[in-house]
């Protein structure tokens, strides 16, 4: 099974250019923070509540991306709350994204092309090979969001990582986008680190559309 | 945690008490499920006793509404004290599941 990290990262891409959307970088990290932190609950290795963040077993994964992050929430010298937690992680968070792709190719689930176009703009290309997962994740999501069926906690954390995102275009057509909206909204608040990371990426944009000379 | 069952009629009562976290929600959820052995399953939890529910003790509960809605059955909550009641609020769980004042009213809504 896909980590949320590498769920996310898939749904990112294009599905025709196999590029990553144009995030702020902010709000790229804190997404991937937030994704790592799912990972980590619905793993059993951290617990949350209204007012902290607990890691229950710190306990390794074997996995590079979620024992980096159990790694920090155990030293935290402090008692962390989530969105404390997610900001904090989210300062560490911008290699996870190269991280996920390499283990994306490893596993024969992309294939890296640097291409021309992406040499000038030194950015790779990604484009699906197998896109098997990606869609998958796609008809998970709108058969939660468009019908009342009750979501299972990987749907939760999905709807809230996409969301905050602003990906839904990449999984309902456009005129599902609005009467879909409600469910979302309804969705998105069921995981407290969810509704954390949706929250700081709010004030990301929020910040930027008000400095845009702040730096991202 | 402590898990009582009790059957009332064709309802499965089922009282969680004490803390549902990530330490309790294997036996929780066990529990939960032992309630759910017939087709469309009525399901009534009883939560007067729980005085604290974390992340992980909501995803408990939702598990287990899937499974209840995946066999065509009915599920509703009751009982949840102040501060069960403000999670389900902030996490919007208030808005998924049925949760009624008293026994008697959340067995009336999965009959």
């Amino acid at each position: 099974m896909l980590s949320f990290v590498e769920e996310i990262v898939l749904l990112m891409l294009d599905d025709d250019t196999g590029r990553l959307p144009d995030l702020p970088l902010a709000s790229m990290e804190t997404v991937l923070a937030g994704a790592a932190l799912m990972d980590l609950a619905l793993r059993d290795r951290i617990d949350t509540d209204l007012e902290r963040l607990t890691v229950i077993d710190p306990a390794p994964l074997g996995d590079d991306i979620l024992d980096d992050a159990l790694h920090r929430l155990a030293a935290a010298e402090n008692v962390l709350t989530v969105p404390a937690a997610v900001e904090a992680l989210a300062t560490h968070a911008d290699p996870y994204c190269d991280q996920a792709l390499a283990r994306l190719v490893a596993g024969g689930i992309l294939r890296e092309d640097n291409g021309r176009f992406l040499w000038m703009f030194q950015r790779r290309r990604y484009p699906v090979v197998d896109d098997r997962e990606q869609r998958e994740v796609r008809e998970r999501l709108r058969r939660v969001v468009l019908t009342d069926e009750i979501p299972d906690p990987r749907d939760v954390v999905m709807i809230c990582l996409v969301d905050a995102c602003g990906l839904f275009g990449h999984v309902l057509d456009a005129e599902e986008q609005g009467p879909a909206r409600p469910r979302i909204e309804q969705l998105r608040r069921m995981d407290l680190i969810g509704q954390a990371v949706g929250t700081a990426v709010a004030q990301i944009g929020f910040t930027i559309r008000h400095n845009p000379s702040a730096v991202f | 945690m402590e898990v009582g069952h009790r059957q009332q009629n064709d309802v499965a009562v089922v009282a969680l008490s004490g803390r549902l976290d990530a330490s309790a929600a294997t036996q929780a959820e066990a529990g939960l499920d032992s309630a759910l052995g017939s087709p469309g399953p009525r399901l009534a939890i009883d939560l007067t006793g729980l005085d604290y529910i974390s992340s992980a003790g909501l995803r408990v509960l939702l598990v287990v509404a899937k499974k209840v809605q995946r066999a065509n059955g009915k599920l509703a909550l009751f009982g949840l004290c102040d501060n069960v009641r403000e999670v389900f609020a902030v996490s919007g769980f208030d808005t998924i599941f049925p949760i009624a004042a008293d026994a008697a009213g959340a067995v009336a809504a999965v009959r």
